[in-house]
């Protein structure tokens, strides 16, 4: 293929056919890294959802005869990952512990989009000392390190499921308020706002359904990326021993907890909750990755990778905070 | 840019005013108080009352905020509830465990992440940019905590190469002038402890120091892409410099420019504190001096530990901006 035909095959390929929303769907079919993370997190939703059909095993059940002669028997026909100190099938609590993974990863970036969206479309659709006021609270909030953060707030809410939503949903409203103050900034001078408020449409009303349906696309990204992070922090959390207070709760940071006793006999211990949270966190981070992309027809060249630059640097910090 | 400046370090003072008024807050708000979690059993009502009184902690809160601000401003943060030394002086000792942990997992990052940047850019659309993009969102989803333990077990547990847990072996007895144990090794010409230390450091630093990679290798990629365009490239190349010379001095010192700032940044975040890589590696740094703080209602430590990292973390974000902009002149603040 010569340059221009290939210069033609991708004018053709980014020719708009119908709408930002099905041609981003398209780019995104096409894209075979997020194809795969649609796979990984499908693997997730399945085993989370169908858990008790799946598990040959309770997940607390405990067969003491098994760890009779030392911790801990590897994977065979009847465990295919093994079982734990106490007797318990680790594939069956691999399972379950996806229902808490998925439920306080949506909670807790939910309650951090809600509450970051309102505060972040107010300041920057208001301005000025609102604006002021609300956005030097956010940056108190970040120059807080993350996780200290996040753990302070399970302290004083004791440790525990509903509290390590809370927890982490308020550590991520900072991060969508900043996003949602931009994205609205960058909406308001626009023609349509001016024109809508010209014809007399009321202030509230032209934030909510016509500057915010305008900039949700980049929520939308961080939500899926956001989601990886939250499932990140609530094994954090729990291997610190601040998840479940049942310890015989499948939670995957706290089943990590106990494993170092075990490291040298039964490294699988370890290894299998591990994997599964890579698993589903990776296929997060490929959906928000390949979203990012398909949502921004502009990716492409200098502009681009100024902007992918942007969001991974982003990612990376997000991240970190949480080491 | 000096009014820029003078703008920027104007504004540290109110983000510094809120966090000491939001961990004030805070610590009140935790259920328990630091009498009854150090008194434990043993905590009978005149006991706890006593030990209110010994640390101020039955007056007003606003006398008691009033007091903290006070000695704060001074430089004076107080002694710590559970070990009964002075918070300053368990800085003193932490904190350079921190920058030690924060700089090795820093040099791992950046000299494995731009040489793979370079070549994943060198190779644009290759097998090697595939691989290196699909790498590095697996350093960013694998948590830290998790790569912490499979390294231990490789490495501490199965093989055996390296220590797994604290700063320097026990058995090893050295004066600490200093507090940065690399350079009290040098200091007291002690090689046998530098490689001591050193090794302590290598398992926590790549841990630490997976997160900075991935994302040290994705920025020089994008950056090396972009210069590579610019027309001294082109020009440099037509003159027919040899290709290893234009990467060197053209595109490389180029692309460095925005790699740099992400640098600075990570350095910075890093410095706030890695509390799971530390709990992993029982190491004795920042953040789980700090968890533990929590654990234990230590309202002093708490109060100037995490005002200080918050301290670091805004002036590094100030540090990195200016030297932004000193580094390109293009850029103008206003």
């Amino acid at each position: 293929m010569s340059v221009a035909e290939l210069e033609a095959h991708e004018v053709a390929l980014e020719a708009a056919t119908g709408g930002l929303w099905r041609d981003a769907f398209r780019r995104l079919v096409r894209n075979p890294a997020a194809i795969l993370g649609f796979a990984l997190v499908a693997i997730f939703i399945v085993a989370a959802a169908f858990a008790p059909l799946l598990a040959p095993y309770a997940p607390k059940e405990q067969n003491l005869l098994l760890v009779a002669r030392g911790c801990c028997p590897g994977p065979s026909h009847k465990h295919w990952l093994g079982v734990d100190q106490l007797g318990r099938d680790v594939y069956s609590r691999i399972l379950y512990g996806a229902r808490f993974s998925l439920i306080i990863g949506i909670v807790s970036v939910s309650i951090g989009l809600s509450v970051g969206l309102v505060l972040g479309s107010i300041a920057g659709y208001v301005g000025g000392f609102v604006d002021t006021l609300i956005m030097r609270c956010m940056d108190v909030m970040l120059a807080i390190p993350g996780l200290l953060f996040a753990i302070g707030i399970v302290a004083i809410l004791n440790p525990g499921l509903y509290q390590i939503m809370i927890a982490i949903g308020v550590v991520n409203v900072p991060i969508f308020a900043r996003l949602l103050r931009g994205s609205v900034l960058a909406q308001r001078e626009n023609d349509f706002v001016l024109a809508a408020r010209a014809v007399g449409v009321r202030r509230p009303v032209i934030l909510f359904s016509h500057i915010l349906p305008n900039a949700i696309s980049p929520v939308i990204v961080q939500g899926t990326l956001a989601m990886a992070t939250a499932i990140i922090d609530v094994a954090g959390l729990g291997f610190l021993g601040l998840g479940p207070q049942d310890p015989a709760t499948p939670e995957w940071g706290t089943m990590l907890t106990d494993v170092n006793d075990y490291l040298q006999s039964a490294p699988f211990l370890a290894i299998v909750p591990g994997i599964a949270i890579v698993i589903s966190v990776l296929g997060f981070n490929l959906i928000g990755d390949g979203l990012r992309e398909a949502l921004d027809p502009k990716l492409r060249g200098r502009v681009g990778r100024f902007r992918e630059r942007k969001a991974f640097w982003f990612l990376g910090r997000r991240a970190a905070s949480r080491a | 840019m000096l009014r820029y400046l003078v703008r920027r370090l104007l504004l540290l003072a109110p983000i510094l005013f809120g966090v000491s008024l939001l961990i004030f807050f805070w610590i009140r708000a935790l259920p328990g108080s630091p009498a009854e979690s150090l008194l434990g059993e043993r905590a009978t009502p005149a006991l706890v009352k006593a030990y209110q009184q010994h640390y101020g902690l039955n007056k007003p809160v606003y006398v008691q905020y009033w007091a903290y601000l006070k000695t704060t401003v001074q430089g004076d943060f107080g002694v710590s509830v559970a070990s009964h030394r002075r918070v300053i002086s368990e800085i003193k000792q932490r904190f350079p465990a921190t920058i030690e942990l924060a700089l090795a997992a820093m040099l791992f990052a950046v000299f494995l992440g731009v040489p793979l940047g370079f070549v994943a850019a060198k190779r644009h659309g290759g097998l090697f940019d595939h691989l290196s993009l699909v790498a590095s969102l697996i350093g960013i989803s694998i948590p830290i905590f998790f790569l912490a333990i499979i390294l231990k077990y490789i490495f501490a547990v199965r093989l055996a190469w390296l220590p797994s847990v604290g700063r320097i072996s026990v058995l090893i007895d050295m004066k600490h002038p200093t507090n940065f144990y690399i350079l009290d090794a040098i200091i007291e010409r002690n090689w046998h402890a530098l490689g001591d230390v050193l090794k302590h450091l290598i398992l926590p630093g790549i841990a630490l120091g997976s997160i900075p990679l991935a994302v040290v290798a994705r920025i020089t990629r994008a950056a090396v892409l972009d210069v590579q365009n610019e027309d001294y490239v082109r020009t440099a190349r037509s003159k027919g410099l040899p290709p290893v010379i234009v990467d060197r001095r053209h595109v490389l010192r180029n692309a460095l420019l925005p790699v740099s700032t992400i640098i600075g940044l990570q350095t910075g975040l890093l410095l706030s504190g890695a509390v799971l890589t530390e709990t992993v590696f029982a190491y004795p740094g920042m953040g789980s001096w700090l968890r533990d703080a929590i654990f234990n209602r230590d309202y002093p430590v708490l109060q100037g530990g995490i005002l200080f990292l918050a301290l670091v973390f805004v002036v590094v974000n100030l540090i990195v901006d200016i030297s932004y902009a000193i580094i390109n002149p293009r850029i103008r603040y206003s």
